[in-house]
């Protein structure tokens, strides 16, 4: 199991109540298109990580980054476009994706004789 | 120097030889994290009233526009005014989108405690940049700044990201790595 991956994908869909949640606490606008970026690439993230598949969490983290970039090239446009976010929408999913790439492209580390012995 | 994959012990020279956690305490490890995720979500949050194309650029002005605007109607700092009222708003479609990039990076890698304190000097130079913009603005409450300035000083100072962040999770990876770019994210994290 690796927690990074599952946490960004809880993270994520977590993030879908934001859908209900409107004024001072909204701290992200999720659309109808987004909750299902939010939804359908968060739990891709946390089967990624239950099952400590690296592709997986690549993929969703290449899903994130795609997402991001689409609402930034909407906003720019001077609208939510179709995914309904704004720019702490393309923040959220710019850190999902960076974070699930990193976690992805980790080597698992070895323990070390030194590691050991200071464990031990 | 010896450091454990998974936490955050120093020690192994002639004059440490028990491991020593930087952040003994679980419960200081697990406020640090709650500050750093709160600091991101106030730059995610606050990244989204940036709006392209025009950053509130209008008659009336608003948005960010507006308090750039304020550097030179409530001066802060003479040369950072004349800096702004000849550079910054003269062009500020570029620096509307330098300021929106910037302050959804700063959402996203502290949110996920990635290069942790790397993000936290740019926080500390973005906050001093927002200072000098509204700090003499009506009804602003100049410790609100300061106080973004000392959070990211904190993060800073306890390289929060390798506590609850990827920082921590990832460093072991990257302490065992050869490459110049692992090297540089032990630096930055």
């Amino acid at each position: 199991m690796d927690r990074g991956a599952l946490v960004l994908g809880v993270v994520s869909i977590v993030s879908a109540v934001f859908v209900f949640v409107h004024g001072t606490f909204q701290l992200v606008q999720i659309g109808a298109a987004g909750l299902v970026v939010a939804l359908v690439l968060g739990l891709l993230a946390v089967v990624a990580g239950w099952l400590d598949e690296r592709a997986l969490m690549l993929g969703a983290g290449a899903g994130f980054l795609i997402a991001a970039a689409v609402q930034l090239v909407l906003l720019a446009g001077g609208r939510s476009g179709f995914l309904g976010g704004n720019a702490s929408t393309f923040s959220l999913w710019l850190g999902l994706g960076v974070g699930l790439v990193a976690v992805g492209l980790a080597a698992v580390p070895e323990a070390t004789e030194e590691s050991l012995e200071a464990t031990n | 120097m010896i450091v454990l994959a998974g936490t955050d012990y120093v020690a192994g020279t002639d004059y440490a030889t028990r491991a020593v956690p930087l952040l003994p305490s679980r419960v200081n490890r697990a406020v640090i994290a709650i500050v750093r995720v709160g600091v991101g979500l106030l730059w995610l949050q606050n990244a989204g009233w940036k709006t392209p194309p025009d950053f509130g650029r209008g008659d009336p002005p608003d948005g960010l526009y507006l308090s750039t605007t304020y550097a030179v109607s409530h001066q802060v700092f003479g040369p950072y005014a004349w800096l702004v009222d000849r550079l910054v708003l003269p062009n500020f479609a570029f620096f509307g989108w330098m300021v929106l990039l910037v302050e959804a990076s700063l959402g996203a890698f502290l949110l996920i405690g990635l290069a942790t304190r790397f993000w936290a000097v740019v926080g500390m130079a973005q906050t001093v940049v927002i200072m000098l913009s509204i700090l003499n603005a009506p009804h602003e409450w100049y410790w609100a700044y300061v106080l973004m300035l000392l959070a990211h000083m904190a993060l800073f100072a306890t390289a929060a990201g390798r506590y609850g962040g990827l920082d921590g999770l990832l460093r072991p990876s990257w302490q065992g790595s050869r490459s110049r770019f692992a090297r540089l994210l032990v630096r930055v994290s």
